[in-house]
């Protein structure tokens, strides 16, 4: 059953990448993701043993992933056919078949009990996305693709030495073979893993993974990237790989966490990601107010939302983590939702192509639509984290126990989300009610808006009325990887 | 006999690796890559008959047979198609990118060493030397403003990795990983991206990467 997911969207990605038409593409790639997405649903029934086994964190995580892949993909029904003269038949099947790959192998990354194999996936989607960036074949987007290929190729390098040492710092406990690469194994023999080694491995990992998941000073690639590749598969599908890079910094962090706390020569992990999330924070609250392209403006406040995730890790203890984790579901729905609502803002302002989504060109979007505006303001209000934000519930989480458990570092975490809250309500305002450009006529609403409704509502109603199964499951992953 | 071929080797790839920092040419580049992968693949037959390990026979011939002579012969296909024969512009002295080379082969054994206090000698010698390699390749990397020589930073940093796995003790996927890696490799050097940033471009420089900043801002 587990295996059917990940499978599935690979083979898939080698029928899609040889025939067909765009149209029929596309169609292809809607139908297959919604399969996938239920087959996310149908694996907790049957997690799997061995090499690819999901715990609760994979489980979450991966449904979400089939979630954003399949509105993703059903959105992107309406851009393929307003795009398709801009790319060869031959690209947009190429285009068709990276979906499929990225979403695979996040889902492998997910549900993989394996360290290896993580590392394998994250590989696998670091390609694919690069050549996803290079696809409009413009030179800034082979330049951007270039750059993402470069420092992607840097963090996988880093990534697999730090995973070596993993493996050798397990030695002493587990003994050489497959069982000291596997992440259930690893995290019950961590007290008797060599914590000098591990600490080790644990900076190689961070700066490994840290650079997939856009921490500063690693987060260079993004913003290009987001701007430059084609819109939805570069930008509301990269959320999930995003987390995938969070995910794995996680488990390794608790591995040294566990070390750490029970009398082990690792060093504690906290220092490490407080100083990175911190730094993340204040880049973006300082450079969000210089942006002028939307899609560079949201790409760095995805890199504030990886910031705020990893300095929750940082404070430690299972309700920090539940509110990172949290703040990372959340922040997926709500930024898929957002690139949606932008992708179809811009096309009705005349096109999708890169280089239409400053600021300037989109402003004044309620005389051109009113649904669509309201939305895109939503979403665009949602990532501040005032109420009634999803975002505020986690948010509020992560401070409350830094005031608790760290009380030194909430008054800058503070100071970075208003610097952040602050430049995005500042563009807020222009952008939804300020003056159109000259000549501009309503136009009607896509259908694909309702998505973005779906996004927004179930980001409060996780927030603010969690289902039981769902904060369950939450509250066990939290409290087993503190 | 075990310690003295396995640390010969490693410090034949340390050398090749420092000599790649000051080495202005394209072409001579290569060659010294060439020489780093040939002993990889040696050391990858040595630790398969020491450890005796099948896997490691595997890696050995998978990096002699594409890194030692195809990923080569690819690289010096693009110099001779592009006319890149002359000398690679460097975005530092050479004598500063030495200095800061001996600084992390330093950094990289007062790391390493310490930290291993229980594992095999072996294995932290061996670890020490790729930790080197792989920080050098990356000092590579930041000091040449030409794509083909980051790529060949890029490449060294990768073969440090693989000398890292083969020299861990009973390590599972190390076959698999070096072919990962390949993977990897194959997509920067196939040319997709060197063939495209030449079309558009009409150089491999890459220093005109700021650009698309500028115009974002």
């Amino acid at each position: 059953m587990i295996y059917a997911p990940i499978l599935l969207p690979f083979l898939a990605a080698i029928v899609l990448g040889l025939t067909g038409t765009p149209r029929q593409g596309v169609i292809a790639n809607a139908a297959l993701s919604g399969l996938v997405f239920l087959l996310t649903l149908a694996v907790f029934t049957a997690p799997g043993s061995g090499l690819i086994h999901a715990d609760a964190l994979g489980l979450l995580f991966g449904t979400l992933t089939g979630f954003i892949a399949f509105t993703t993909a059903l959105a992107n029904i309406n851009y393929v056919r307003g795009a398709e003269p801009r790319l060869t038949p031959q690209l947009w099947r190429l285009y068709h078949a990276l979906c499929q790959i990225i979403l695979g192998a996040t889902l492998l990354g997910l549900y993989a009990d394996n360290i290896g194999l993580l590392w394998a996936a994250v590989e696998i989607a670091t390609i694919a996305a690069t050549l996803a960036v290079s696809l409009p074949r413009t030179p800034s987007a082979l330049e951007a693709a270039w750059k993402y290929f470069i420092l992607g190729g840097v963090g996988i390098a880093l990534a697999l030495f730090g995973t070596m040492l993993v493996y050798l710092a397990a030695q002493p406990a587990l003994g050489p073979g497959l069982n000291a690469m596997s992440f259930t194994a690893l995290s019950t023999h961590a007290p008797w893993m060599d914590g000098s080694l591990l600490t080790l491995a644990f900076v190689f990992i961070l700066f490994g993974y840290g650079t997939k998941a856009a921490l500063v000073p690693l987060h260079g690639w993004l913003p290009d990237a987001y701007a430059e590749g084609p819109a939805p598969l570069t930008t509301a599908l990269s959320g999930p790989m995003l987390n995938l890079a969070l995910i794995a910094i996680l488990r390794f962090r608790h591995l040294l966490q566990a070390n750490h706390a029970s009398g082990g020569a690792a060093m504690a992990p906290g220092p490490f990601l407080l100083v990175l999330g911190l730094a993340s924070l204040f880049l973006v609250g300082f450079s969000l107010s210089r942006r002028r392209d939307a899609r560079r403006f949201f790409g760095f406040s995805s890199i504030e939302h990886s910031g705020i995730a990893i300095f929750a890790f940082g404070i430690g203890g299972p309700a920090a983590i539940f509110g990172g984790l949290l703040h990372m579901l959340l922040q997926t729905l709500i930024k898929s939702g957002l690139f949606i609502a932008l992708i179809r803002a811009a096309a009705l302002r005349g096109s999708t192509a890169p280089g239409n989504y400053s600021f300037a060109h989109l402003r004044g979007l309620i005389h051109s639509n009113k649904y669509t505006a309201w939305a895109l303001g939503g979403a665009i209000f949602a990532l501040t984290g005032l109420p009634p934000s999803g975002l505020f519930a986690s948010e509020f989480i992560i401070i409350s126990q830094t005031v608790q458990r760290n009380p030194w570092v909430s008054a800058p975490l503070a100071l970075g989300l208003l610097l952040c809250a602050v430049a995005i309500l500042r563009n807020l305002g222009p952008l939804i009610f300020g003056h159109a450009p000259p000549h501009t006529k309503p136009v009607k609403a896509a259908p694909e808006m309702h998505l973005v409704t779906l996004h927004l509502a179930l980001a409060v109603i996780l927030a603010f009325a969690m289902p039981a199964p769902v904060l369950n499951l939450l509250s066990s992953v939290a409290g087993a990887l503190q | 006999m075990t310690y003295s071929l396995a640390h010969l080797m490693g410090g034949i790839l340390l050398l090749s690796t420092f000599l790649l920092l000051s080495q202005r040419r394209l072409a001579a580049m290569i060659t010294l890559y060439q020489l780093q992968a040939l002993t990889l693949a040696a050391a990858a037959f040595w630790q398969g008959y020491a450890q005796s390990e099948i896997n490691l026979y595997l890696t050995g011939i998978i990096t002699l047979a594409l890194k030692g002579l195809l990923l080569p012969l690819a690289l010096r296909e693009i110099v001779h198609r592009f006319n890149l024969r002359r000398a690679v512009e460097t975005a530092m002295p050479m004598a500063l990118a030495m200095l800061l080379g001996v600084g992390l082969i330093g950094i990289a054994v007062l790391v390493v060493l310490p930290s291993t206090m229980s594992a095999v000698s072996l294995t932290r010698e061996d670890l020490a030397i790729a930790l080197s390699v792989v920080l050098l390749g990356l000092l590579v990397m930041t000091t040449r403003r030409n794509a083909l020589a980051q790529i060949i930073g890029f490449l060294s940093t990768e073969n440090g990795l693989v000398l890292a796995a083969i020299g861990m003790p009973g390590m599972p996927f190390v076959a698999e990983f070096s072919v990962a890696l390949l993977v990897l490799l194959a997509f920067l050097v196939t040319g997709i991206f060197l063939l495209r940033i030449r079309e558009h471009f009409d150089t491999l420089d890459v220093t005109g990467i700021e650009d698309i900043e500028r115009r974002g801002r």
